[in-house]
């Protein structure tokens, strides 16, 4: 005999989420809803009486604004390398820090020192290490004979996006390296003794065992830090405010600059452009995630 | 299930991704409380509280505000407290955060101004007419009447909402002992003072490395005040950049730098930089800055500073920074609000403040005290009263001085662009198309 009941709805779950859902709803959607309608009006905080709808009229101005595409093209080697220069340092960290050895706990510790830092603190005392004067860098360099003069590392566009760059990454070797280190402990040490075993050499086993086991791990952190870093203003604003010479203003850099001159419109223009630039990055990765589950 | 896991997902990627968007229309129509405590507090005569913002540029400054809110509570006799609250002035942006704050209604009810912010707040209606207050307080001729007068002329009506504070002239401070081992004057004209700027460029230890540089160059925000002096003393003008004077003047302060007689750092360089790192540090034998630093020099150098004010070409300017104090137009007990006012613009406020920043007082009573009259800082500040100036008051100034003028300028340091190519880049971004 079937059971002709239909199976109740249980409505806990959804009751439970409503209260965070609520939250995020006022402080992330309804922000982002006045974003987008933003972008669509002359608001400009300086002309209050010229605030009014021009549709798509910042955007158009965003693409023949030739500050937005080189902030553009600087955003994606600043996400490019910075990332990518973090994950892979991320990673030699994770593998060493993830082998016992004396000391491994404070080593473990003082590793994550960088990414407790604030991102203000962390602009700040590297402006001051990178200074063209008395800048502790340029001191070593000069001991270490690599140089015979002081470089002014953030007052010339040949060095200061390199440098913005080398800074953002020591911010977040430390965030891979505990995100991986994490993953490499939930690895089934089995695995490795098999592969042991079967005469498996060291680069077989992290290509063969080590790498795939991340895969997940590698895959969610790689997109937080490229939405973070890409979002990132904090590091190079304290460092260089975008200059010299625009040539460390990444997008979200410009965003801000357009914010503080008040012109929110055109401002909420390029956010909105950012997004959309970061959905597009991050819909393969949803997608392939989603495939996986 | 599986429909709303995905659902899920998306969710939680496109909160992420919108953190972005969040900052920037909160900062919008909403604005931002910026830590403030909103408004005024008391309702009563004899028990009324006002917020107060202020920003000082360093510890002692910070001190003597804490001091005088102290007194202020402490003697004025009507139930008025006073609570200041410290805030960054980071590069200008204070009077942003304080527009955004004032409109999404979390300003304080008085705080510390710079002119060229007026017309911001007053087309956002955000600052209180001064007029009625005005007309009853008997010391309002205390301060000059050309000051009133630009108090009006910044918030483009005939009511002043500007109270007048203190005022910083720049000059020059230079290092005698570095002008005397090569035998240089002080320099009297403009073409004097490029040419001291080249002749003290050494290599004082004769290893082959410059390490005495003419001038310390402000490449970075704020560096427009100096900047000015050059462009006037080429013939130039803020009224026209594009002159030949002005583009002569924007070459002149270029070749300064190509010509490696400031140091390399100079297109990013800021306050910071300029005043500690450069000249105090004895790398510098000239810096562009107000009374607010003469304290710090001369306990740095000793007898071994002094000041001149930039000298004349085909023009003269200095800049008159200025600092003044507005009352928001939310604030609740205004009659509270303008006894503090009147303590900082002419009361016992404005004597302490001055004596221990060095700013220039705009009470004439207090001009007259020894303290103002035989310091040489403070000469060079009022000698320089005839031809100082401020930038013109547009709706422009300020992002022309946060993001315009240094990005242009350090592009033509940097050789990206010629000094035409900056002038009408500046002249568009200060008067329009």
């Amino acid at each position: 005999m079937q059971n002709s009941k239909k199976p109740r709805t249980n409505i806990w779950p959804y009751l439970l989420v409503a209260p965070a859902l609520l939250v995020v709803l006022c402080v992330v959607f309804v922000p982002v809803c006045n974003a987008i309608l933003m972008s669509m009006q002359n608001y400009d905080l300086r002309k209050p009486s010229q605030i009014g709808f021009i549709g798509l009229g910042n955007y158009i101005k965003a693409f023949q604004d030739e500050l937005f595409w080189s902030s553009l093209w600087r955003t994606i080697l600043w996400v490019v390398f910075g990332v990518g220069f973090q994950f892979i340092l991320g990673f030699i960290l994770a593998l060493l820090l993830n082998k016992s050895f004396k000391g491994r706990g404070l080593a473990r510790a003082v590793s994550l020192v960088p990414w407790v830092t604030p991102g203000v603190l962390i602009g700040l005392m590297w402006r001051w290490m990178y200074d063209g004067n008395y800048g502790v860098i340029n001191d070593l360099l000069q001991k270490l004979h690599l140089i015979s003069e002081p470089i002014p590392f953030l007052a010339q566009p040949e060095t200061s996006f390199f440098s913005v760059i080398l800074t953002i990454v020591w911010q977040g070797v430390p965030f891979f390296a505990l995100m991986l280190m994490a993953g490499l402990q939930g690895i089934w040490l089995d695995l490795y003794e098999a592969a042991d075993i079967d005469g498996a050499s060291w680069w077989q086993k992290l290509t063969r065992i080590t790498i795939p086991s991340l895969k997940n791990t590698i895959f969610v952190t790689t997109l937080l830090r490229i939405i973070w870093v890409a979002n990132s203003v904090d590091v190079i604003f304290n460092m260089t405010g975008g200059g010299p010479a625009y040539s460390t203003q990444t997008l979200s850099v410009y965003v801000y600059n357009r914010a503080t001159a008040l012109d929110l419109g055109y401002a909420s223009a390029i956010s909105i452009v950012l997004t959309l630039l970061l959905c597009l990055v991050s819909v393969p990765y949803l997608k392939q995630m989603l495939k996986k589950n | 299930m599986k429909k709303f896991k995905k659902i899920t997902a998306a969710c939680l990627t496109a909160c992420m991704m919108a953190t972005s968007l969040a900052a920037c229309g909160q900062s919008g129509a909403t604005g931002s409380t910026a830590g403030s405590a909103a408004g005024s507090q008391g309702t009563t005569a004899e028990e009324t509280t006002i917020t107060y913002w202020y920003w000082a540029d360093n510890d002692d400054y910070a001190k003597t505000m804490e001091e005088m809110v102290a007194d202020f509570n402490a003697t004025n006799g009507k139930g008025i407290t006073v609570v200041a609250e410290q805030q960054p002035w980071d590069g200008g942006g204070y009077s942003t955060n304080l527009l955004n704050a004032a409109i999404g209604g979390g300003g304080p009810d008085v705080a510390s101004f710079k002119l060229t912010a007026t017309p911001s707040f007053v087309a956002n209606n955000l600052l209180a007419n001064l007029d009625p207050y005005l007309e009853t307080w008997e010391d309002k001729t205390d301060i000059a009447d050309n000051l009133w007068n630009i108090m009006k002329e910044a918030s483009g009506t005939e009511s002043v909402y500007v109270m007048p504070w203190n005022t910083q002239i720049l000059y020059v401070y230079y290092r005698p002992s570095m002008f005397e081992a090569p035998g240089i004057e002080v320099p009297t004209t403009y073409e004097e003072f490029l040419n001291a700027c080249k002749e003290l460029t050494v290599d004082t230890d004769g290893d082959g490395k410059i390490d005495q540089y003419g001038f310390s160059m402000r490449g970075a925000s704020g560096g427009q005040e100096p900047w000015g002096s050059f462009i006037y003393a080429a013939g130039g003008s803020f009224e026209d950049l594009t002159s030949e004077g002005s583009v002569k003047g924007m070459q002149d302060f270029i070749d300064l730098y190509t010509n490696g007689y400031v140091p390399e750092t100079a297109p990013n360089d800021g306050f910071q930089e300029t005043i500690e790192t450069n000249f105090k540090s004895g790398k510098c034998a000239m810096v562009i800055h107000h009374t607010g630093s003469y304290k710090g020099m001369v306990e740095t150098f000793g007898d071994d500073v002094a000041a001149f004010q930039f000298p004349a070409g085909e023009g003269r300017w200095t800049s008159m920074g200025d600092t003044e104090n507005v009352m928001l137009e939310t604030c609740e007990n205004k009659e509270a609000a303008f006894e503090w006012m009147k303590y900082l613009a002419t009361g016992k406020g404005q004597e302490t403040w001055c004596t221990v920043t060095g700013n220039v007082p705009v009470s004439t009573r207090v001009q007259q005290m020894d303290e103002f009259q035989n310091n040489v800082f403070m000469k060079a500040s009022i000698e320089g009263i005839d031809f100082a100036g401020i930038l013109p008051i547009l709706d422009t100034t300020s992002d022309w001085i946060s993001n315009i003028w240094p990005s242009t300028v350090q592009q033509a340091l940097l050789g990206q662009i010629t000094a035409e190519e900056a002038m009408q880049t500046l002249q568009t971004g200060l008067w329009g198309e």
